[in-house]
């Protein structure tokens, strides 16, 4: 009877086990999803009629996102906020959301567009991160939900986000990168402002490493912190609309304006202007570092204004832009950042055009709570009262409104191969493993275009 | 009972299930990794097959640096079976001896093996720090303020800093299968060695590691099958910096596959190891053969 049992347990494990194969429904492959064109009336017709049939019926419809707003993220309260109002506005909609750490989502959000298994809505950042994603018809097209929002969503904020004249992905917020200065630790080096020019900004690093203090901290380990002080560089030494051509492939990394800017770069590392330590150190512990007052400078993105504005360094603290260092090629007003934070909705969303309504709402709702946070700067045309706003982010505000172009920064603008090739050589500048040559020949030779 | 095993329905029917999961888990995704490296492809786009150009771009670009990568391995594989293995077995010969509090170092040995690797990593990062990390405190206490680096940041001494907790976490887990192997040794062999005069040297030279030789071919093949294999602690340590300098193929794969798109690439890094694995085991199963030939 045992043997005739186990028989039996064995035929059963095996058939459990066929029967926990996907169905060949759920596995279909990445040609056979839907299309991430605009959506065809007779393609979106079932899903708003599904959406109709299961309001008339009480039932509620399933959305669900997928962003990296964690609990540590300075973002959370924007993404929580805007929830509770769209969650109280939308009682029909049952939404579902879940956070997961910038590093973990890139991989989490590759493997779920590999299997087709996304989210209704998710988050993205813009230029080459989503270009690929599109590109592969993953992600759907927001043209015909956007047209509602044409009057709050200014056409410059959606530059990142449009691939081929289509849009993608609606835009939370903007960010540059900025120069967070300490005015208590340049009150010493006998500055009562922030250096206005690079010839000012280089004596006053002399000045601070005379008296023992290091004028700037970043992280090696998180090799796009290196970016933003090796682009503000570049962009302010060969200009904005170089930079973008290089970027594009339009323009060889090669020039001498390029390699010059470099040059400068490897210089303030060779004249101590930096940590030595912060090769090995994560961002955040570069940015504790800061708020502990070892460094005078903290180039990053403007998103860090809250961070400094709560660690109660709102009146220590001023953000500025970058010197101009070639006045022949680039000018005050190019900026490094742009609208890049946004979200996007999944192309096999059972109701994607649904989705993407609700994705330009929330979008809304972050871009406002996140503007009001000192986040960054509003993508959304603000109709709101922003009397009190902290002073860091105001600052930034007087920054953008004084700008005239923008370019992406660089790990962005480039498809994920390419930027990584891209940040390699940026760690390799970083450590001075290469020279400006080097890293010029090597990205003409690598970036594939 | 007899009856039933000699139908080869019913044995079949026994296999089954545990033949499938082998072949479902196991057998099933090396050929998948094998023909996902015949295409250029980011993983959820179009395929584009490009025969064994993958393979050709591995071991030729510069921005892969898979040479390195692999150098790391072998490097870790060398130190595994020429430092960590000794040391283990030095502590399982002190151990396997008998000695007082041996259950209480047994167990303090093998807990680096129970805790997570991850917290392993936090734990060593915290002693690397170049601030506030115990190594340079300690250095720079004792006066020895040119010899505080940092430690995981610098090109030259990133490497052997990610290799020392590697190594140092399985120390115990080593030990513990030697040691299970000295226990089992009979007491008329070492007791008639004795006899014949040999001291303990003598006695384990030629007496202990000869019968523990099939154990130590095992801890050999774990040791460096697991080199190449290596990823959570480097992961956590370094991810392969600084410049790539703490690279192995394992963190190179996962940044092929999630961080650069090139999904084929990653397969075939996948298929590389998997390949190097299974050469390891067999090479050093045919030294171990040699040597019992001999």
């Amino acid at each position: 009877m045992k043997k005739v049992t186990a028989l039996l347990m064995s035929l059963a494990m095996v058939a459990s086990l066929v029967a926990c194969g996907s169905p060949a429904a759920s596995t279909a492959p990445a040609a056979e999803a839907p299309a991430a064109e605009a959506p065809a009336a007779d393609e979106a017709a079932p899903a708003d009629e599904a959406s109709a049939a299961e309001a008339a019926s009480g039932e509620k419809t399933d959305i669900t996102m997928w962003c990296i707003a964690v609990e540590s993220d300075s973002n959370r309260h924007s993404y929580e906020e805007s929830i509770k109002d769209f969650e109280a506005a939308h009682p029909e909609i049952n939404f579902t959301w879940e956070a997961i750490q910038n590093q973990d989502y890139k991989t989490k959000i590759k493997a779920a567009m590999a299997a087709n298994e996304m989210p209704d809505i998710f988050y993205t950042w813009g230029g080459g991160f989503l270009k690929e994603y599109v590109d592969a018809g993953r992600v759907y097209c927001l043209d015909e939900a956007f047209a509602e929002h044409a009057d709050q969503l200014p056409e410059n904020m959606l530059v990142n986000h449009k691939f081929d004249g289509k849009l993608y992905a609606s835009p939370n917020t903007f960010n540059v990168v900025g120069m967070f200065t300490n005015m208590e630790l340049l009150k010493e080096a006998g500055y009562d402002k922030v250096p206005a020019t690079y010839d000012e900004l280089i004596d006053c690093c002399d000045k601070l490493v005379a008296k023992g203090i290091i004028p700037f901290g970043c992280s090696g380990k998180e090799t796009w912190c290196v970016t933003e002080y090796l682009e503000s560089i570049v962009e302010k030494s060969v200009g904005a609309q170089q930079m973008k051509d290089m970027y594009n492939g339009k323009a060889a990394w090669n020039n001498e304006d390029f390699i010059n800017a470099v040059g400068i770069f490897q210089e303030m590392i060779d004249k101590e202007y930096f940590d030595p330590e912060g090769i090995a150190l994560s961002d955040n512990e570069i940015k504790e570092n800061y708020k502990a007052g070892k460094y005078a400078f903290y180039i990053n993105g403007t998103w860090n204004c809250s961070d400094f504005v709560n660690a109660g360094m709102g009146d220590i603290v001023q953000v500025a832009e970058f010197p101009v260092i070639n006045a022949d090629k680039s000018k005050l007003g190019e900026l490094v950042g742009g609208p890049n934070d946004s979200l996007a909705v999944s192309a096999s969303s059972p109701n994607a055009e649904l989705a993407a309504k609700c994705a330009f709402e929330l979008s809304q709702g972050i871009c406002h709570y996140g503007y009001l946070d000192g986040n960054g700067l509003p993508a959304w045309t603000p109709d709101y009262d922003t009397s009190a706003l902290n002073p860091l982010t105001l600052a930034v505000v007087d920054i953008v409104q004084n700008s005239n172009a923008t370019v992406l920064f660089g790990d962005n603008f480039l498809n994920a191969d390419n930027a990584n090739i891209y940040l390699d050589y940026v760690s390799q500048i970083y450590a001075s493993a290469i020279d400006g040559k080097t890293f010029a020949d090597g990205l003409d030779a690598d970036l594939k275009h | 009972m007899t009856k039933l095993y000699s139908n080869k329905v019913n044995i079949m029917l026994f296999i089954l299930p545990a033949l499938f999961l082998f072949f479902l888990i196991l057998v099933a995704p090396i050929f998948v990794s094998g023909y996902y490296s015949l295409f250029d492809w980011n993983g959820f786009g179009e395929k584009t097959f490009i025969g064994l150009e993958n393979f050709r771009e591995l071991f030729t670009s510069k921005s892969i640096g898979f040479k390195k990568a692999l150098g790391n391995s072998l490097l870790l594989a060398f130190f595994s079976v020429f430092v960590q293995l000794p040391i283990s077995l030095g502590f399982a010969l002190l151990l396997g001896r008998g000695r007082k509090g041996e259950r209480a170092f047994l167990s303090i040995y093998f807990a680096p093996v129970l805790i997570s690797t991850v917290v392993i990593g936090q734990l060593w990062l915290k002693i690397y720090n170049p601030s506030y990390g115990i190594l340079n405190v300690v250095l720079r206490a004792i006066g020895l303020d040119g010899w505080a680096k940092i430690w995981l940041g610098e090109v030259e001494t990133a490497l052997g800093a990610a290799f020392i907790p590697t190594l140092w976490q399985y120390v115990g887990y080593h030990m513990l299968l030697m040691y299970a192997a000295i226990k089992s040794v009979p007491t008329e062999y070492r007791e008639a060695a004795m006899i014949d005069g040999a001291n303990e040297g003598q006695v384990n030279r030629y007496i202990v590691i000869p019968y523990i030789k099939p154990i130590l071919k095992v801890c050999t093949i774990f040791a460096v099958t697991g080199s190449l294999k290596s990823f959570d602690l480097i992961y956590v340590l370094t991810n392969g910096a600084p410049l790539h300098s703490t690279e192995v193929p394992s963190t190179l794969m996962i940044s092929m596959l999630f961080l650069r798109n090139r999904y084929g690439m990653g397969s075939t890094i996948a298929l590389l190891l998997i390949v190097l694995c299974f050469a390891f085991a067999l090479i050093i199963e045919a030294i171990f053969r040699g040597k019992e030939d001999r």
